[in-house]
């Protein structure tokens, strides 16, 4: 479901005059293999663009070369995708030195070589937007395999200003990204989730064992569970305000990734953001109406009409409204209901013994002698 | 102290920190000066002038108001944009009240956020107030209190029957679904800025101390209060970003600017994007320090703990409380508070009420949460 819902988000993109949807995969080193992130990375893409001609995207590849992705997806889906290739020449070597050689490469990727100057960098991911909406793509999602590479190249104000950018163009309709959470200071990580709209991380299913005190051996073998499976934690922030938090198990699988339910963990409820929680002692309005229906247990009720003694043996007729009601002599009792089960609460009272007056029970000090 | 002398005439009391005894005092004071005071000041506890914050509640909450000549900062937070909504309150009552405004935001056009300032709730004023207010009256006369307790039911139907026309002037219910007018945002006093594009903040500094000296060039004596609203002054995409010790001294150069003129700032700051250190040094700059929090959606655990889960919007936690002219603590009783809308239109602060209790249960779920927390093993006998 979670992965629905993401992949349900990038797809449908922004509603107007809002900024386009960003999400943020966060990949770290517990949980190892990194190329679980990769593969939900990859995932990711290939449902995007299998779902439907509308969609198309523009892929910016730092870590593997735009052939292997090329390799990955059908032939019938090269026209959807445009990529930008980061990966062959970042930093200018070859064709500073070596002119480069006429292109062979397909018409669908493009070298970039100055990573230096973001404003070029903006440019040409705008240029191959552009391109695939010319051809028909009214939705072009933008995807960057990994933004620590960004990194290396450019300061970090200025790769968020151009995600933000990004995001703002009208021609985007969504933005997806990779990071490596332990290669960048905390800071760092938060600035990304703090600009994306939806974050999510993969977390191992079995926690490291603390070498110190625990029986090693047993949980070593346990470990393996993390080649093949691990959490995916997602957090959605939604229009409302509210923050959507989901938590699923990812299965890796021959090369291909699932998504399961996992069965509800109670997640950790904000128990720390609510130190001082009052009782609410006011009376809503239905109450009070209940309050003031309700018929003392007193046989004197005040308003002129005959004393009724309750014995016991003669059933009242309120009783029978109520069929829950237990009659057990000798003892008083007293029900107050204020819920909506019954429109009126109802009080039984039922006498000690015949003995007595009315009310002359009600003040029983009298018969102090003080 | 200045005001030691006039407050010797009052009775004292001396183990009172709540605020509601020391803002009885505020109509007789507020009364007389009331004609010198510019539009939208009040003057409250210990002689000290507050503005209004555009939340009724919020102004209740922190005993009048946000104090002129100080710093507010508002903590963000990174998934919920609940920042904008006090935000958004601030300025508005200011331009209501005709104040200068003074607004800086990390975006390319950060006029555009004006048009999402709310217009103030028209109040079907007249008949109802008048008639609440002989209601009081005569209910004091009905009720003889002994004199010693008429000091506690005084102040709070004196407070309200003298201020209730102050009040509809000072802080004004915001309807959020209605945007303001534009004529009113067309005047000269509101400027916008954009911190996206700035590499340092010298140039936001500059504009900061022109609005301020324009305001008190205006009327001489008393010149009209400003306000001054930056809105997520670290966000990350700002180019002075990782700049901290410049933010940190732009922020001093600010408080000292705002101390020395009828001004108040209203800075947020999403503070899961600064290092410890610098957010610690942030929020020690802060006179009244606020924070908001997103709340988790269908979260059955928190449904099940408070009441009124469904309406709220988010929590609003106040950690300080700027105090003027004064030693004593502000100690309130509670410091979170829910965000609500009420009847969808306007924002009120709500305390945290607890749920009932499942009777079958019987253990309420505050203190099954906390066991839970410590991860005992259970007790086998």
């Amino acid at each position: 479901m979670a992965e629905g819902l993401i992949v349900r988000s990038l797809r449908d993109g922004s509603l107007p005059g809002e900024h386009a949807p960003a999400l943020c995969l966060e990949d770290s080193l517990p949980s190892p293999l990194a190329s679980h992130s990769h593969a939900v990375f990859r995932h990711l893409l290939a449902s995007l663009l299998s779902t439907g001609t509308g969609t198309a995207v523009v892929l910016v590849a730092f870590h593997r070369s735009p052939s292997f992705y090329l390799s990955l997806l059908s032939p019938t889906f090269h026209n959807s995708i445009r990529l930008l290739d980061c990966y062959s020449d970042p930093l200018a070597w070859k064709s500073n030195h070596h002119p480069p050689p006429p292109s062979h490469s397909p018409q669908n990727i493009t070298l970039l070589t100055n990573l230096n100057h973001l404003p070029h960098f903006l440019s040409s991911i705008l240029h191959l937007a552009k391109d695939l909406g010319a051809q028909g793509h009214d939705r072009v999602t933008v995807a960057i395999d990994s933004v620590t590479h960004m990194l290396r190249h450019a300061p970090l104000p200025s790769v968020l200003q151009l995600l933000t950018n990004l995001r703002c163009h009208e021609k985007i309709s969504s933005l997806f990204w990779l990071i490596h959470t332990d290669l960048h200071e905390p800071k760092v990580i938060s600035s990304f989730e703090y600009i994306s709209t939806m974050i999510a991380s993969l977390q191992p299913i079995v926690q490291l064992p603390d070498y110190a005190n625990a029986n090693i051996s047993a949980s070593i073998t346990s470990l393996e569970e993390n080649y093949s499976k691990a959490k995916f934690n997602v957090r959605l922030k939604r229009r409302n305000g509210r923050v959507k938090l989901l938590c699923e198990e990812l299965l890796i699988e021959q090369g291909s990734v699932k998504f399961s339910s996992v069965p509800s963990v109670s997640s950790v409820v904000a128990q720390n953001l609510i130190p001082k929680v009052q009782f609410n002692i006011q009376l809503s309005d239905k109450e009070r109406m209940d309050r003031a229906n309700v018929v003392l247990p007193f046989e004197h009720q005040g308003n002129g009409q005959n004393i009724e003694i309750y014995d016991g043996r003669r059933s009242l007729s309120e009783s029978q409204k109520d069929p829950s009601s237990t009659k057990i002599g000798g003892l008083s009792e007293q029900k107050r209901s204020n819920n909506n089960k019954s429109e009126k609460g109802e009080i039984h009272y039922i006498r000690d013994s015949d003995d007595e007056q009315p009310d002359s029970d009600e003040d029983p000090d009298d018969d102090l002698d003080i | 102290m200045a005001t030691g002398g006039g407050q010797q005439a009052r009775p004292t009391r001396p183990s009172s920190f709540s605020r509601v005894s020391s803002s009885s005092f505020s109509p007789a004071s507020s009364s007389s000066t009331s004609t010198s005071l510019p539009p939208g000041v009040r003057i409250g506890a210990n002689g000290a002038a507050f503005v209004s914050s555009g939340i009724p509640d919020l102004d209740r909450i922190l005993g009048g108001g946000f104090l002129v000549r100080s710093v507010v900062m508002v903590m963000e937070d990174a998934d919920a944009p609940h920042h904008l909504l006090l935000l958004r309150n601030f300025m508005s009552q200011g331009i209501v009240h005709g104040q200068s405004v003074l607004f800086a935001g990390p975006t390319k056009e950060p006029r555009s956020f004006l048009g999402t300032l709310p217009s103030p709730v028209v109040q079907k004023e007249g008949l109802k107030i008048k008639h609440d207010v002989s209601d009081v009256q005569d209910k004091e006369k009905g009720l003889r209190i002994a004199w010693q307790y008429k000091k506690y039911f005084g102040e709070l139907t004196a407070v309200d029957s003298h201020n209730r026309d102050k009040k509809q002037e000072y802080s004004s219910d915001f309807d959020l679904r209605k945007p303001l007018e534009r004529q009113l945002l067309n005047s000269q006093n509101i400027e916008c800025i954009s911190t996206q594009d700035a590499f340092d903040l010298s140039k936001l500094q500059n504009h900061c101390l022109t609005f301020v000296s324009k305001l008190s060039l205006k009327d001489g004596i008393n010149s009209n209060a400003g306000r001054i609203a930056i809105q997520s002054l670290c966000a990350p995409q700002c180019g002075y970003f990782e700049k901290d010790w410049d933010m940190l001294s732009f922020i001093r150069s600010l408080r000292a600017t705002v101390q020395s003129s009828n001004a108040v700032a209203v800075i947020t700051f999403p503070a899961s994007v600064l290092s410890n250190s610098i957010s610690k040094r942030w929020q020690h700059l802060a006179d009244t320090l606020l924070s908001v929090r997103a709340i988790p959606d269908e979260d059955k655990d928190l449904a099940k703990l408070l009441t009124g889960y469904q309406d709220m919007l988010g929590f609003l936690h106040v950690h300080k409380v700027a105090q003027f002219n004064s030693q004593v603590p502000v100690i309130l009783d509670a410091s979170t508070y829910s965000l609500k809308l009420q009847k969808r239109k306007s924002l009120v602060l709500e305390r945290l009420n607890q749920a009932p209790v499942e009777g079958s249960s019987g253990v309420s779920y505050a203190t099954s949460g906390s066991c839970s927390s410590s991860k005992g093993s259970l007790l086998d006998f």
